[in-house]
């Protein structure tokens, strides 16, 4: 079934790897350059998932969402360079525009971490199945209730589409126009409406009965279908993981200290 | 009379998983069956023939025009198909409000189309149901309001996709009389169907879909007497015809009603 999530299935080490460990990672890949307050870092965290997306066949995919946040980003660089209150040193002088170093630099920094979070996000996003990252947040102590919502959002509107898909075969195979010009087709979405709600709330009902002769609703504590792969290469993630977290708090002292 | 031609047709899905490959058919006013085990495109074949998907490379024409010249909507006055899944095609909150949304949507007027809908209800058995909710009635009588509702629209050709599904003996037989009727109003009808004693009462052509190609396709008798290609499509002969073939008989019998009929002349010689 289609999905509404930006979840490509592809075979990469990257798709394999525990989404605990790519949660992890985005949340490295923000503290630490905050931590040390370095841009340096966040470019560096940038090339990484860079790298990272690359290996799983998936940094193609971040070009709409990286030209969506560059319009913003390119407001940001404009208003920054040009009319911050600091700016003092010019640096571009466009006619009768003057870009100034002091916004140029602060618009950068904004720049490079709203482009680091995105990246790191992507990975998540990108590689991870949604079900998957669902059950890993249930793992963590998430209520399968609402774990079991969580998914179902994913799932949702590409269901939707499927019953107006079905719907819509019904109605034109007996004959009413659903193809053509504009009017003719706005003309056939309003037929479709209660079909479709109906639709919905039967298969709602429905889904619940089945969810519920299969014990969902049981206060017994749940297993898991799958098992998480505790291999090697997930344990030594975890620990590069951690060791660069550590690392940049035990850097942030030492440059308080100083 | 009208037919349906189909030329060199393919149809797949997804790419690199072909559903079809290359049927050539021409459809005319024989009643005929369509078999073939689960999964060998049989749907896949009808859904094209409505017009509901299109062929990756190929032609299907009505009447000697192309069909993919025509919208679905406007095809419909002239073929109609009873889904395999009645869940698929009933979407009104009431039996009479489905069984008259073909008719009026093809150009009968409101009298007519009452009119239609409530001879097609009877045929099927199921007057005096019109205000019914159809979410609230069972497989059995959905599928019937499946079919009511394309009987109703008097189309030139009937295609049915597994009537007999879920139905009793009686029902059964009344979808025979409903083909049969059918028939000698002139129509053409089409059937997918695993029920083989059934095809055998009631087609006088049977076409064998296997992988995605046309397999055997001639008179049904003629079909069933192939045994081993039968087998290659993982199919039987009606359970008269296996038995016949056991006992030694040379020729082959479709129905009970044959065999008998055969057995007490031979006894009067
Ligand atoms: N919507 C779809 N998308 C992708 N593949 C499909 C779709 N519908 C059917 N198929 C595939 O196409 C092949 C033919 O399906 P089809 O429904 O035409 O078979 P059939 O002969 O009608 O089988 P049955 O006797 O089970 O009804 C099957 O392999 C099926 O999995
Ligand atoms: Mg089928």
């Amino acid at each position: 079934m289609k999905s509404i999530s930006l979840y490509q299935d592809k075979n990469t080490v990257i798709h394999r790897i525990d989404p605990l460990s790519k949660i992890l990672y985005i949340l490295v890949a923000i503290i630490v350059p905050f931590l040390l307050a370095s841009q340096i870092a966040s470019a560096a965290f940038i090339l990484v998932s860079i790298i990272i997306l690359l290996m799983g066949k998936s940094l193609k995919r971040t070009v709409p969402m990286l030209g969506f946040s560059g319009l913003i980003l390119i407001t940001v660089v404009i208003i920054q360079g040009i009319f911050r209150p600091d700016n003092v040193t010019p640096a571009l002088v466009l006619g009768s525009v003057v870009f100034y170093k002091e916004g140029l630099l602060f618009a950068l920094g904004i720049s490079l971490n709203v482009i680091n979070i995105l990246m790191s996000f992507s990975i998540l996003v990108l590689t991870t199945k949604p079900s998957d990252m669902v059950e890993t947040f249930v793992r963590m102590g998430l209520s399968p209730k609402l774990g079991y919502v969580l998914s179902s959002v994913f799932q949702i509107i590409p269901q939707m589409t499927e019953t107006m898909a079905t719907i819509t075969d019904a109605q034109r195979s007996r004959g009413m126009e659903t193809e053509g010009n504009l009017t003719t087709r706005v003309k056939a979405f309003f037929p479709l409406i209660s079909p479709v709600v109906m639709n919905s709330l039967i298969t709602t009902k429905e889904r619940a009965i089945a969810l519920e002769v299969r014990g969902f609703d049981s206060k017994q504590k749940k297993t898991f279908l799958t098992e998480v792969k505790k291999t090697r290469s997930e344990k030594v993630i975890k620990i590069v993981l951690a060791a660069v977290l550590i690392l940049s708090l035990i850097g942030r002292v030492l440059i308080w200290l100083r | 009379m009208s037919n349906i031609e189909i030329k060199d047709m393919y149809f797949s899905y997804t790419e690199n998983e072909p559903v079809l490959n290359g049927i050539n058919l021409t459809l005319d006013s024989r009643t005929t069956a369509i078999i073939g085990q689960n999964g060998a495109g049989k749907t896949t074949f009808v859904k094209l023939l409505k017009g509901l998907l299109k062929p990756t490379h190929g032609q299907i024409f009505w009447d000697g025009k192309d069909i993919s010249q025509m919208t679905v909507a406007q095809l419909a006055k002239y073929i109609g198909l009873v889904f395999q899944n009645p869940n698929d095609q009933i979407f009104k909150g009431k039996v009479i409000d489905e069984v008259m949304f073909g008719p009026i949507n093809i150009g009968m007027s409101q009298e007519d189309a009452l009119d239609h809908a409530r001879k097609a209800l009877s045929i099927v058995g199921l007057a005096g149901t019109e205000d019914e909710n159809p979410y609230d009635m069972g497989l059995s009588d959905r599928k019937m309001i499946a079919i009511a509702s394309i009987l109703a629209m008097d189309t030139d050709v009937v295609i049915f996709d597994e009537p007999t599904i879920a139905q009793d003996y009686k029902a059964k037989e009344k979808i025979k009389q409903i083909i049969r009727q059918l028939k000698s109003d002139g129509k053409m009808v089409l059937t997918i169907i695993h029920d083989m004693d059934f095809v055998a009462e009631c087609f006088e052509r049977t076409i064998v879909f296997a992988k995605g190609n046309v397999l055997l396709d001639g008179p049904t008798a003629e079909v069933f007497a192939q045994k081993e290609k039968l087998t290659q499509a993982y199919l039987e002969p009606p359970h008269v015809t296996q038995l016949c073939n056991r006992l030694g008989y040379q020729q082959t019998f479709l129905t009970v009603e044959d065999f008998v009929a055969y057995v007490k002349r031979t006894l009067k010689k």
